[in-house]
Parts: C-alpha cells; structure tokens; sequence
C-alpha cells in the first residue's frame, strides 16, 4: 500500500486525540505515581516529576490499612451478588421478553425501584440491617451490620433492575423462530432456554455481569453506612486514609491503584464480549 | 405420517379473530397449501397445527387421535421457516443434528442419519460450515434438511423459500415437488404466492379474513373459484369482473352492462330458468380468455379503449376501459396498440364466470354446486 500523505487534518486530528488522552489518563498517572513516592516528595511545589521510588505506601495499606481483607470482602460481595442478577435477572427478562409478564406494567414497577437516589433508602436499610442482625435468620444469613450479606443483598436489589432491563434487550433480539423450531425439535421449554437461548445471550450476560460488577466494585454510600470493619470494602478503605492527622495521599494512592488495576484487567479480558454486546442488536439486523 | 383434520378450528388474539371455525380434511401423504393473503389466519393455523399456538375453540386430530394438548415436542411435526431458524451457533452438521440429539440418538446413528439427510439434499459439503457463511438457498436447504431428519408425520412449511431471488425460488419449488413424491410426507404450505401453492400442492385452501373461502385442487381453485374473492385472488394478472344486470327479454335470458349486451355464460342457463339468477350479477372472464378485434364484427360486440399496452416478452398485457370499467387482456407477444385506439373485445361464453354482486358468491359454478350437495362444509362467507 502507498504512503499516505501526512494532511493538516491529520495533525490536527492527533493534537485533539493526544490532548483528550492527557486529559483522561493523567490522573492515573498521577495516582500511580503518587503511590510510589515517599512522603517527603508528595506535596511539593513545584511537583515533582522524578523521584526514588518506594513500596512503602503499599506495605502500610497492606499491614497497617489491612486492606487485603476489603479486596477480600469487595470480591466476595461484588461476584456474589452479579451472580444473583444474572441468574435471577436472566429468567425475568426472559419471561418479559417472550411471554410479556405482566404486560409492562411489572418491568415498569421494577424500574420505578431505582427511581429514588440511594441515600433515601440508606438509612432504613441500616434499621432493617440492625435489627435483621439480631434474629437467628440474619445471623445465620450474615444479614447484619458490617457483614457481607447485607452489601450483597444491597448491591443485588440495586442492579437487579439495571440486570433486567439490558438483558431484557438481549432476549427480545433472539429470533423467535429459534425457539418453535428447537420446541418442535423434541426440546422442553427450559432445555431451549439452556441449549439455545442462553448461548446467544452469552455476550449480552457478559456485557451485564461487567456493568454490575463495576458497580459493586465502586459501591461507596452503601458500604460505607453498613460496614465498619469486618465487612468494610475498598472504596471505605480508601476513604478511611482520610484521618484526623490529615488525609495520607501515598497509602491512598497505593490503595486506589490496587482497586483499579483487577477491573482494568477484566475489562481488558472481556473486551471482545463486551464490543459484540454492546452492538449485539445492530450487528443482527 | 398422517393424516390431518381440523374441526371448527378458531384463534382469538385478545379481541382479534385471526382464525374462525375452519374445518378442512389432510389426507396421508397430501401436499396441502393454505393460500391467502397477509393476516388471513393461514400463519396461526398452521402454528396450531404444530403446537406453538394455543387453540382457542376447535379441535385438531393426526390420524383421527386429538391432539390439542398435546406438546409440540411430542407432535412430531417438522417446520421450515420463512427466516430458515438454523442455530447461529452450531454449525451445519450440528444443525441437522438438533433434533436427533433430542430424542438421545447415539452418535453413530446420528451420523448416519445426518450423512444420508445431507446426501439427499446434496448439502455434504456444507457439513461442516457455520449457517452465518451460506447463501439464502443453502440456509433454507439446510432447514429442510434439519426438519426432515427425523422422519416427522407431518412436514410444516412457513413460506420457506419467499426470501430467495426468482431463479432460486423457481428451483426450489421444482425441488420441493420432487421431494414430495419421493418422501410421500403429508406437507402443509404457508404461502401468500398464488404460483407457489398452485404448482407445488395436490389441493389448495384459500383462506381470507380467517376463513376458508375454498379448498380444491388447483384446477377447481382456478376454473370454477366459489366465490368473487378467490376468483380475484388466483391468477395473475387477475381476473376482470364487469358489473352487469341480468334481466329476462322475451324469453332471453340476457346480461347487459350500460349498454352493452353479453352473452350469457351457457352453464348458467338451468340456473337462469330455475330463477336463481339475481338481478344484479358480476361478471368474471380471465384476461387470457378475451379475444381482441380491431373491427366490430359479430363476435367483436364490446367496445374498448386502449388505456396502456404493457410487454411483458412471453405476452402482451393490454389494460382497456369499457366504458367506466377497466380490464387487462392477455394478447400476443407481438400485439401493439395505441394509446386511446378503439378495440372490440369478444369474451368465450364458455369462460365466463357469473358472482352475485351482493354476496360475491359464484352462480352457476361447479364448485358451488358440490359445495351446496355436500351441505356447505367449507364455510362460505357471506358478506
């Protein structure tokens, strides 16, 4: 192929994509940067751009923050409960998308459950967490104050009509075809649903499943009301470097950082899902 | 295989009457087409006949044993689809595996089962290949191939070839007839193609409004139509109707349309002297079976006015007003006219098809008079 040659357009198209790059990843940059300077070169002014590098602020967040077990929890509560939406989210949009249950006027009730902002609700499901707590089954259950099963529960009743909503879209885009065909092909309803639906559907449950794990990975508000140490997460983690000696930016960044690097990963890995999901209905045609 | 009745069969979408009370008699081994326009119910009855539709009055029965409750995965029916509906994510050999794997075939069975399907339909080589990577003739071979693994006792097709180009359908449907005769399944057609149900069925039921308006074979469908709308809907280009009033002159039984005089269609005449015949009548006559003339002579008694001259190649369609009625006419290839020329048409007596202008329903029609004998089992429409 020939060399194309290099236009003003050209150049004015990378200054713009270069200068947005700087704009987004800057900040990251600067966080990680951050969490490998000593203390003494943090705050300073002029900033500065070369330093000795130290893992000091990751063993402090590590021993001192114990932020191995927020990791822990964050991972138990955000894989627990996206699991819980997609099973249960999965088979309601199912039944939405092919036998219209409850005419909309149920997908309409579920999505009115998110038309309120989180803090309206917060301070009732802290009663319901404290007195839960207290009975056999919110023990056994772990549904108190500062357990994981009271996040999760949380985290689920959150996502679960986001869930639905965009699955929903999935399943609608399915043939129906598919399904009287493999129906008269000598298969049950729910073995259509295994055998054929839900191989179709597979990028679209990727593209939930990230969306609510995302979510529960950044939870703060909730977290941060209904945990103080055995249940905390990440995000309260990183807020609790705020301290009364003033805010502790090295360990902040080194807990920041870590909290970013598992998403981007995944993001990375479930890239290929997450393109062909989100154009799953345009590609169809 | 098996044979198929259907009993005062109706379906209600909410306040939507899709189908209403059709009865009609399958027999082993028929192929059968339900005809009709879009939304004329043909769609919904064949989807009950599978088990995919909930019946909402109305029986059906395979082999005189009913099976309204029964599941559609226990029907034993096979269906090709309009759209083909092979399993995006398996590929063909797979695909025409589905349903073997259903009923837990082992695998050597399935293989040969598979192997002989796609001999048949000479798709071998397609085995191995994803449905996304075939052309719309190869998908809809293979959805054939697919229902037509498990030797089902009745073959369901849903206008399975309406989305491939001319050529193809022209092949596909000689194909479909040629597997007919070979497999000798009992086959229901979906189509809204007139050509499609005339040359692939032994008979045809022309449903409208989710009726049956006839069943008969194709000649009884095209010659002796039991009513104006099937009349109207066989054939193409469609058949003329003249608005005419029928009125006895001493002793003639005669037509006239304004001023112009008909010859009265000679299988009409017993009806004509019994009384039947209303006053207002339509007349019907195929645009093939009008014979043109440049001079009024004594056949040439209906005057005519070139309104456009279409070349088709194989012939020639002239549309032309006779006087406020417009009419096609079959003509010669070769045949030329003019823009407002003058013509004189003749219609063959013998061709001509009389429908009460009231009810649409045919008089003097063979059809109509069995439909009469056999105690009117077709539910004829009488709007």
């Amino acid at each position: 192929m020939e060399r194309r040659q290099v236009t003003g357009g050209d150049l004015v198209r990378y200054a713009i994509i270069f200068a947005l790059l700087i704009f987004f990843l800057f900040p990251i940059y600067w966080m990680i940067a951050t969490s490998f300077k000593a203390p003494g070169d943090i705050l300073t002014r002029p900033p500065r751009w070369t330093f000795q590098p130290t893992l000091e602020n990751y063993f402090y967040a590590f021993e001192q923050a114990n932020f191995g077990l927020f990791i822990k929890n964050t991972l138990i509560v955000a894989v627990v409960s996206t699991a819980i939406v997609i099973v249960i989210g999965s088979l309601a949009a199912y039944s939405f998308a092919r036998y219209d249950v409850g005419a909309g006027h149920l997908m309409f009730f579920i999505l009115s459950t998110r038309m309120f902002p989180a803090i309206a609700v917060v301070i009732p499901y802290f009663v319901i967490f404290r007195d839960l707590g207290n009975t056999v089954i919110g023990q056994a259950l772990s549904l108190g104050l500062d357990r994981l099963g009271a996040l999760v529960v949380c985290y689920t009743m959150f996502n679960l009509p986001f869930g639905i909503w965009l699955m929903h879209s999935f399943f609608q885009d399915i043939p129906v075809e598919l399904e009287d065909s493999a129906r008269l092909d000598g298969y049950s309803r729910l073995q259509v649903l295994l055998r054929v639906v839900l191989p179709l559907v597979a990028p679209g449950l990727a593209v939930t499943a990230i969306f609510c794990l995302i979510f529960a990975w950044n939870e703060f508000l909730f977290a941060f009301m209904l945990t103080r140490a055995v249940a905390r997460t990440i995000t309260v983690g990183v807020a609790s470097f705020w301290t009364q000696r003033g805010i502790l930016w090295g360990p902040l960044s080194a807990a920041a950082t870590v909290c970013v690097v598992p998403m981007l990963i995944f993001a990375l890995l479930l890239q290929r899902y997450i393109v062909r999901g989100l154009t799953f209905g345009a590609v169809r045609g | 295989m098996a044979s198929i009745t259907l009993e005062k069969l109706w379906k209600k979408y909410g306040d939507v009457e899709a189908v209403r009370g059709i009865s009609v008699d399958i027999v082993d081994g028929e192929f059968m087409s339900l005809l009709g326009p879009s939304g004329c119910g043909k769609s919904s009855t064949m989807r009950m006949i599978a088990g995919l539709e909930e019946i909402t009055s109305g029986n059906i029965y395979f082999d005189g044993e009913l099976i309204n409750k029964v599941r559609p995965r226990d029907r034993n029916v096979a269906m090709a689809f309009e759209t083909y509906a092979l399993y995006p994510t398996l590929n063909v050999y797979e695909n025409l595996a589905f349903p073997l794997r259903a009923a837990r075939w082992s695998n050597a069975d399935v293989d040969k089962r598979v192997q002989e399907i796609a001999g048949i339909l000479e798709i071998t080589d397609l085995l191995d290949r994803m449905p996304a990577h075939l052309s719309g003739g190869q998908q809809q071979l293979v959805g054939l191939a697919r229902a037509l693994t498990r030797a089902p006792r009745v073959f369901l097709m849903d206008e399975p070839i309406s989305h491939l180009d001319t050529r193809q359908r022209g092949r596909m449907r000689a194909y479909l007839k040629r597997l007919h005769i070979e497999l000798g399944h009992t086959m229901i057609y979906v189509t809204h193609d007139q050509e499609e149900a005339m040359a692939l069925a032994d008979r045809v039921a022309v449903m409208d409004q989710g009726l049956i308006r006839q069943v008969g074979t194709p000649d009884e469908i095209f010659h002796n139509p039991a009513d104006r709308f099937v009349a109207g809907f066989i054939g193409e280009p469609p058949m003329n109707f003249l608005e005419c009033e029928y009125s006895q002159e001493e002793g003639r039984h005669v037509l006239r349309h304004n001023s112009i005089t008909i010859e009265m269609p000679p299988h009409s005449e017993s009806w004509a002297q019994r009384g039947a015949i209303p006053q207002h009548v339509t007349l019907g006559i195929r645009p093939f079976y009008i014979d043109t003339g440049l001079e009024k002579s004594v056949r040439h008694t209906i005057p005519a006015e070139v309104f456009v001259v279409e070349p088709l190649g194989d012939m020639t369609v002239v549309s032309v007003n006779v006087l406020e009625t417009r009419l096609q006419i079959v003509t010669e290839p070769d045949f030329r006219a003019q823009r407002k020329q003058s013509l004189w048409l003749a219609f063959d007596p013998a061709r001509t098809l009389l429908f009460d202008a009231e009810t649409g329903k045919a008089l003097a029609n063979q059809a109509w008079n069995q439909e009469r004998a056999a105690g009117g089992t077709g539910d004829i429409k009488a709007s």
